[in-house]
């Protein structure tokens, strides 16, 4: 092949490439930019053809969320300021307690051998895959009977275990990333386990236990299923209940689209904080070890 | 000689009691509440699904033997939902693992300001799924979508996304696919970049073209990886249910309802909870198979790496 074609094909080849990454670009960033441009716009300017990209600022959508201002007494906005309190009380406990209960669960499964290790760690893991709506068919009834039918507390224990098997996989790779002389060590100069793990072993792994919060309050933060049927008025967390005031009164996309904004701004700073990390949470702790 | 000994066995048990105390105290938790909140309920739901019940009237059990899943399994409108569901996951996950390898292979090297690029390119996945269904179906309007607008601004004519079945699903699939190709396009590229230069720099010295060595090299070695991200995204996609409660609400009629949906709305909607309990728990049947594959796979990886 003479070389002039050959360089004639690497462009345009480039010249494609380049393009659908622009087109890609435009498709997965498109849609963020006009959720964030609707949440500013006034009911007026939100339905206008052709689309506003200029337009004058509206906080309507903002202060119905958060309860303040002029939009405060509307009907959309009642109760939804209390639901964003909800959902940071369930998701920050709720993620508390999952990567606690899956730290000290994770390190046995990293230093340990035990009768039905395997079958634990596969228990441990379908629960992450789970669809939802099929254990609800039970909680809907169990919640009932036991008092914890719209409550905080029974969206903290849903939380929890949504969470721990994922916190448990991620942890145990952490774990896997100590040498396990740190313990050798230890106990030969007469420390307890114990104490090698408190001491020694837990220090070192303290970027994986921010890192697995991260990931467990991400998922708790955003979760609906469990949250939308387990609750009715008092517990509803903010996505149940920008879903529920869309069924009721036409659907005010200002205020969804503000919602949104608010939901994805923790979850974005997360996000940042825990980038080094992300593979690891992706794949359950066994890519991405450093 | 007999005192050492005894005295290093005594040891040695302590020190093995004090493992086994731990391997207790420390997974007791978890297995408690896993315990109650898996187990449990599953157990009960096989339980239920050989009922005739109603969760409104409690008091009214009436055995059925396997009689919900005769039903269920001769019920042409369950393998509708069936059809449906498999469906979306196709074409989910074949759009999903297509973009995600193309742009990872594109992101795979290191540039400057990569972390911040790929926070943002990460922006769809991070917002919740019932947001992103709303968001769409603000897009995706008829009269007033900015999706239409597009559409009509280059010469080609308005589609009722959400008024028709095959448009519906299409909307979805969309949706979706727009909110986790950054998931692929993430454990693509660190599949990428684990692959060793050396081997890249020996097929260069042979004159490969970048196409075998796409084809060749770079996919054959990274599909450990990409296997992980093909089942999560197969498992996720199936049991898919917030997308479409917000998006299209199982409508126009009940042609996007997905398995999951259909159990929600057997159970919460018309209280046949008998009759849902069945279908959960063909669908947890389904969904523990393909986790069995995934997990087998991740220990593999685990020990490998």
């Amino acid at each position: 092949m003479n070389p002039t074609r050959t360089s004639a094909m690497d462009r345009a080849g480039r010249w494609l490439v380049l393009g659908l990454l622009v087109a890609y670009t435009f498709y997965n960033v498109g849609p963020i930019v006009w959720l964030v441009l609707s949440s500013l716009k006034s009911r007026m300017d939100l339905f206008t053809m052709p689309p506003k990209i200029f337009f004058t600022p509206d906080l309507t959508g903002y202060q119905s969320v958060f309860g303040v201002g002029v939009a405060k007494d509307s009907a959309a906005a009642i109760g939804v300021f209390d639901s964003l309190i909800n959902s940071i009380v369930v998701s920050v406990s709720g993620t508390a307690l999952a990567v606690f209960f899956g730290t000290l669960a994770g390190y046995v499964c990293s230093r340990f051998n035990f009768i039905g290790k395997g079958d634990f760690m596969f228990f441990v893991l379908s629960t992450r895959m789970l669809p939802p709506v099929a254990v609800l068919v039970f909680y809907h009834l169990m919640f009932a009977r036991l008092g914890l039918a719209d409550t905080r507390f029974g969206l903290v224990l849903v939380s929890i275990f949504a969470n721990v098997g994922l916190a448990t996989w991620i942890m145990k790779g952490f774990f896997d990333g100590v040498p396990k002389e740190v313990e050798q060590i230890a106990v030969v100069n007469g420390y307890t386990r114990m104490y090698a793990f408190l001491r020694l072993v837990l220090p070192m792994v303290k970027g994986g236990i921010a890192a697995t919060a991260g990931f467990c309050f991400i998922f708790a933060w955003n979760e609906f299923a469990f949250s939308s049927i387990l609750t009715t008025t008092q517990a509803k967390t903010l996505p149940v209940k920008i879903s529920a005031a869309a069924g009721s009164t036409g659907i005010e996309w200002t205020q969804i689209c503000a919602a949104g904004v608010v939901l994805i701004v923790p979850v974005l700073i997360f996000f940042y904080l825990i980038r080094r990390h992300l593979l690891m949470g992706m794949t359950f702790g066994v890519l991405g070890r450093r | 000689m007999t005192a050492i000994s005894h005295e290093r066995r005594q040891a040695e048990l302590r020190k093995r009691s004090s493992g086994r105390l731990m391997i207790f105290g420390f997974l007791s938790p978890t297995l408690a509440i896993l315990l109650f909140m898996v187990a449990y309920p599953i157990f009960s739901l096989v339980y239920y699904s050989f009922f005739n019940f109603s969760a409104l009237r409690q008091g009214a059990m009436k055995p059925m033997g396997l009689k919900n899943y005769k039903f269920l399994l001769s019920d042409p409108e369950l393998w509708e939902r069936f059809v449906f569901t498999g469906k979306f996951v196709f074409i989910c996950v074949a759009l999903q693992m297509l973009i995600g390898i193309f742009v990872g292979y594109q992101l795979h090297k290191n540039f400057r300001g990569r972390d911040l690029v790929f926070t943002l390119l990460m922006m769809p996945m991070m917002l919740s799924p019932i947001v992103v269904g709303f968001l769409w179906r603000y897009m995706l309007n008829s009269e007033w979508g900015i999706v239409n607008f597009l559409l009509h601004s280059v010469g080609l004519p308005k589609v009722d996304w959400l008024g028709q079945t095959n448009a519906a699903l299409w909307a979805a699939a969309a949706a979706d696919t727009w909110m986790w190709t950054p998931f692929i396009v993430l454990l693509a590229t660190a599949a990428f970049r684990g692959i060793p230069e050396t081997i890249h720099e020996a097929a260069e010295v042979d004159g490969a073209s970048p196409a075998y060595k796409f084809f060749r090299i770079t996919l054959p070695m990274s599909a450990p990886v990409l296997f992980i991200a093909l089942i999560l995204r197969l498992i996720d996609s199936f049991k898919q249910y917030d997308l479409f409660v917000a998006l299209t609400g199982g409508g126009p009629g009940s042609s996007t309802e997905t398995v999951s949906f259909s159990v929600a709305k057997t159970a919460f909607s018309y209280f046949y909870t008998g009759e849902a309990s069945a279908l959960a728990v063909i669908l947890l049947v389904i969904i523990i198979g393909l986790s069995m594959i995934l997990v087998r796979h991740l220990q593999k990886m685990s020990e490998r790496y």
